[in-house]
């Protein structure tokens, strides 16, 4: 909110934040991958991985979201490139590699599901924090922009185009009733195969592949002033 | 406009009151409202909103029938009533059978149709009822049902609680507890859904749906309630039939649906509440005031609306000053070397549902004293379908459970044949009845059902457990029906010789199975399966050194939760046995032996965890480049479950391990109890008991003890009387007497809330079945001098 001409009036903060400036640095930024060796040391840490899934999935439904791999990993700066048989020694991994395990399992699991690729909105102390502790690392923070980050995740297919996005990270749905401020997604981008070539249905937002796109910012069902009046309960009476 | 507002209790679990006073204070900012309360220690009194207070006696001090006049006065006067206490919403329908204009609760008949766990109303709504069954059924069912859903059940109260119950000593605990705290015997089991919670709310008058909001908990307290949440339009979908139920129920008042969305999709109704949810400010927080609209459409004031609606909302903890004119009261004591002070339900409630009980107001229909209901079998137009399954019956049958409360268990025919063997009277108790044509068509069938399911390509083979119960005759039967013998120490291995086994038909397995040393089998025997990588270094040095010699050699995979096994839970671990596997002989087959207990985990978790253990097992094979050949799986089965599973289903399974891995010739079976329990039972005197001045029977020593029945605390026996003078014999149903042990332990109570028979009198036997497996290998001498 701010004060202009003496009159209170609504502002979306969102509004302030230059989303097409941080899509621009992150325009040609590519998902990430895991390196394979090709020898029995990634093939190891790849059945260990599917095999525990499975084991941790408790036969419930395969759409849940894999939990565990945020058990196993803490969120941290992690070097690049890495392979699996590295992936599984590391106790710390970033997004990249944590949604990237995420997509394997989901793929192991039978379930179709596309990397995602978000810019979140966070805050200024929250991104001088994680630069200092990339930079600690000696790891690059090309992710960071102003109070813009670059995060990934995993795209789940749960019904012809219908999708959720799992955040591997936070070992969660992201919301898609999307509001901006702290922790808001801005922008989405989801990779898949030139042969999906509809849009992905994400709560109310369409979302077309392979390109980079503002999410929305949800308006409040009851914000009409006169919402009471005009409920939908009352107006099908 | 006067409003009054009751359910004020404002702790970790609140009630709604005060959101409904902030709510209306919103929309009505002249209104006065009145706070209703039972007990001067609910925060809730305290809260501004409220202009006045009318603070009654604790529920168990009231004059029910001064109170309902009271009320009616308020009523007549032209004040509104809004309870937020789900009783006393209950006694005022029956107080006001017709309703009042001013009474913003709904009628008597619209209650019983939203009672749990059936919730008949919601027949019509997108969402399905989680299955449940009554606690009146005997105990041998709710153990079935507690292992078909894998443990995973809630046993709830009639109108508050539900704890989750994980265990069978966890489930006799609690039922005890609640059973006492609500006055009913009422409760009842239901299967637990994984999801996100997620609740409908809704107000109505007089049929009338004045608002409706749909709410997603975003934050929950330990007990798993609304911490935080957002609140946004129902979906129309929900909203269309749901109109048509409140039309139909003329309902009246506040109404909360609390449901869980599983990750399908699929909505499961937990519970219909006849009142606002504590959170139901947050609905007002975000531009829809329900309690408002329903006052609106009662009395035709317009009710100010919000102008900056926010959808999402969440709480915080306020000190507010307290009334002077309601001080604090003082902390009961502390009972002596107690922790806390027993401030439980201050307003009386639990004291309000026994006199409501006494007055036939709550629990004669509709309070969780249904016909099971199942309602998880995706039998797609709804929730309300026929009788849950229950298998029962040793192996003898499935039988669906008839809907008598309070039933006895069934009993398989071949129980009772086998014990009109026995001269019981004459007999020393406590004495061990082997049931012998019970013991004999098991082991038949096992051994049938193997020849079935071996294929021209996998050969399937029963194991029997030694340990489980060593005696001879079972170990006699096991070999007579095709057996291979399980023997977890050289001891074991010498006595499946013994009795007539030979060594190639012995497997070896478990953590200490070269004990004692010096007698192992000079010839192969067909398996042994390594514990630990230590362990499989030293059967390797065996092997090498023609100290063992064995068709098979392989690993036991632990299992999650397990202590046995080579353990495959980090990647490191899997490398370490891919690596040790190179050191086993390549001239003998390779074989990976898992095992958990399904009786521990449930049916379901159990077939979960096979194939599971598959995916690893492929793993292995692919890792390790060594084939796998045999698949020794096993068991712990609880007897009803392995019996009554289909040959389909095991069918299923064998095809599975072909297809996970090809070079499979053998999987062998071992079902464990599911051949031993049934087997044999345990007779036992009583010894002595009195009835109550009220006629009941509290407590009867017998001569039996946990000594004999170790595993009492982990399931339930059923146990058969025979009447003395029609020789017929009848299960025990349950009942208020508990069966006290002959040791003088304080533990030692060998059954729990039984009902003796009619005439039943000193020196009667009673015979507890199901006692053939651990209760009689794991029994010991205790109180015998």
């Amino acid at each position: 909110m701010s004060l202009a001409e003496d009159k209170l009036i609504e502002v979306n903060e969102a509004d302030f934040v230059d989303t097409g400036a941080a899509i621009e640095k992150w325009r040609h930024f590519p998902y990430s991958a895991i390196l394979h060796h090709g020898r029995l040391c990634c093939r190891i840490a790849r059945e260990w991985i599917f095999s525990h899934d499975y084991t941790q999935l408790n036969g419930e439904h395969p759409l849940t979201g894999p939990r565990w791999i945020r058990q196993k990993w803490t969120w941290g700066p992690s070097s690049w490139p890495i392979s699996w048989c590295e992936a599984v020694e590391r106790k710390t991994l970033d997004c990249g590699a944590l949604a990237a395990i995420s997509q394997e399992v989901y793929t192991a699991r039978g379930v179709t599901n596309y990397p995602a690729q978000f810019i979140q909105q966070y805050s200024e102390d929250s991104v001088l924090h994680w630069q200092k502790k990339w930079n600690g690392e000696e790891v690059s923070t090309h992710w960071i922009n102003e109070d813009l980050i670059y995060h990934e995740g995993c795209a789940v297919v749960t019904r012809d185009a219908e999708i959720k996005l799992w955040d591997a990270s936070a070992g969660w749905w992201v919301n898609p009733k999307q509001f901006g401020g702290y922790g808001g997604l801005l922008a989405l981008r989801i990779s898949a195969p030139q042969s999906v070539s509809g849009a992905f249905e994400w709560g109310t937002h369409r979302i077309a592949p392979n390109q980079w796109q503002k999410i929305e910012r949800a308006r409040n069902d009851f914000a009409h002033p006169s919402a009471n009046a005009h409920s939908r309960a009352a107006a099908h009476d | 406009m006067k409003i009054y507002i009751s359910g004020l209790y404002s702790g970790t679990n609140p009630q709604p009151g005060i959101g409904v006073a902030r709510s209306l204070r919103a929309a009505y900012p002249e209104a006065n409202l009145v706070g209703v309360e039972y007990s001067n220690r609910c925060s809730g009194i305290h809260w501004q909103d409220f202009d006045e207070l009318w603070l009654q006696r604790p529920w168990e001090e009231l004059n029910l029938d001064a109170y309902a006049e009271g009320i009616k006065e308020v009523l007549d006067g032209g004040a509104l009533w809004i309870s937020g206490v789900d009783l006393e919403i209950m006694w005022l329908a029956s107080v006001f059978p017709e309703g009042h204009k001013n009474l913003l609760t709904p009628p008597a008949s619209a209650l019983r149709q939203i009672s749990k766990p059936a919730v008949e109303a919601s027949q019509s709504l997108p969402l399905r009822i989680p299955t449940y069954i009554s606690t009146e059924r005997s105990d041998w069912e709710l153990h079935a049902f507690c292992r078909q859903h894998g443990w995973k059940v809630w046993l709830k109260g009639p109108y508050y609680e539900a704890v989750r119950t994980y265990s069978w000593d966890m489930f006799e605990r609690v039922r005890t507890a609640l059973s006492r705290a609500w006055s009913t015997e009422k409760l009842f089991l239901q299967t637990h859904v994984t999801g996100y919670e997620e609740s409908v709310c809704f107000s109505a008058y007089k049929g009338e749906l004045t608002g409706c909001v749909y709410m997603r908990k975003r934050e929950l307290t330990e007990e798993g309630k609304t911490w935080a949440g957002d609140v946004t339009e129902a979906p129309e979908e929900f909203v269309a039939p749901l109109r048509k139920v409140v039309r139909e129920l003329n309902w009246t008042g506040g109404a909360e649906l609390e449901m869980v969305r599983d990750t399908g999709g699929q909505l499961w109704l937990l519970e219909c509440n006849p009142r606002f949810p504590a959170w139901i400010y947050g609905s007002t927080i975000a531009g829809r005031n329900l309690p408002a609209l329903m006052v609106e459409r009662a009395t035709g004031v317009p009710a100010k609306t919000a102008e900056t609606p926010c959808e999402e909302f969440t709480r915080i903890v306020l000190e507010v000053p307290v009334r002077p004119q309601f001080p604090l009261p003082s902390l009961p004591e502390p009972f002596p070397g107690a922790i806390g002070h027993s401030m439980k339900h201050p307003s009386g409630t639990l004291a309000l549902a026994e006199r409501l009980h006494k007055l036939h107001i709550i629990g004669e229909d509709g309070n969780g004293n249904g016909n099971s209901n199942g309602n998880g079998n995706g039998n797609g137009n709804g929730h309300h379908a026929s009788a849950e399954t229950v298998k029962t019956g040793a192996g003898v049958a499935t039988v669906t459970v008839a809907a008598a409360p309070n039933a006895a268990p069934s009993v398989p025919p071949s129980f009772i044949a086998d014990l009109d063997t026995y001269a019981l009277q004459e007999m020393e108790t406590p004495a061990w009845l082997f049931l012998e044509s019970t013991a004999e068509s098991l082991f038949k069938r096992a051994g049938e059902l193997a020849t079935q399911l071996t294929t021209s390509t996998v050969k399937v083979t029963n194991g029997y457990s030694i340990k489980t119960n060593p005696d001879e005759r079972l170990i006699k039967l096991a070999k007579e029906s095709g057996f291979l013998a399980e023997a977890i120490s050289l001891l074991e291995v010498q006595k499946a010789l013994k009795t007539g086994f030979k060594p190639e038909q012995v497997i070896l397995n478990g953590p200490g199975k070269w004990w004692p040393e010096g007698l192992l089998p000079s010839s192969p025997i067909h398996a042994v399966f390594s514990d630990s990588i230590a362990d499989l270094r030293r059967m390797a040095a065996s092997l090498a050194s023609k100290e063992l010699q064995a068709k098979i050699v392989g690993v036991r995979l632990r299992t999650p939760g397990s202590r046995f096994g080579i353990p495959v839970d980090t990647p490191d671990a899997l490398r370490a046995l891919v690596e040790a596997i190179e050191l086993l002989p390549r001239d003998s087959a390779f074989g990976v032996h898992f095992h958990m207990a399904s009786s521990n985990i449930g049916v379901r978790q159990w077939w979960h965890l096979y194939e599971s253990m598959l995916r690893w097992c492929r793993s292995v094979e692919s890792l390790s480049g060594r084939r796998i050949e045999c698949l020794d799986v096993g068991g712990g089965w609880f007897p009803d479950d392995w019996h009554t599973e289909s040959s389909d289903q095991f069918a299923a399974a064998v095809q599975s391990a072909r297809k996970f891995l090809p070079g499979v010739k053998e999987v062998i079976s071992e079902p464990g109890k599911a051949m031993a329990q049934p087997s044999m039972a345990l007779a036992m005197r009583l010894l002595e008991f009195e009835a109550t001045g009220e006629g009941e029977i509290n407590e009867a020593v017998v001569d039996g003890s946990i000594a004999e029945l170790p595993m009492h605390f982990f399931q339930p026996h059923r146990i058969l009387h025979r009447d003395e003078r029609t020789q017929e014999w009848r299960a025990l149903r349950r009942g208020k007497t508990q069966l006290l042990g002959r040791l003088c332990m304080e533990h030692d109570i060998v059954a729990t809330n039984v009902e003796l028979p009619k005439g039943a009198q000193v020196g009667d036997v009673l015979v507890f079945c199901d006692a053939g497996a651990y209760d009689r290998s794991m029994s010991y001498v205790f109180g015998r001098g």
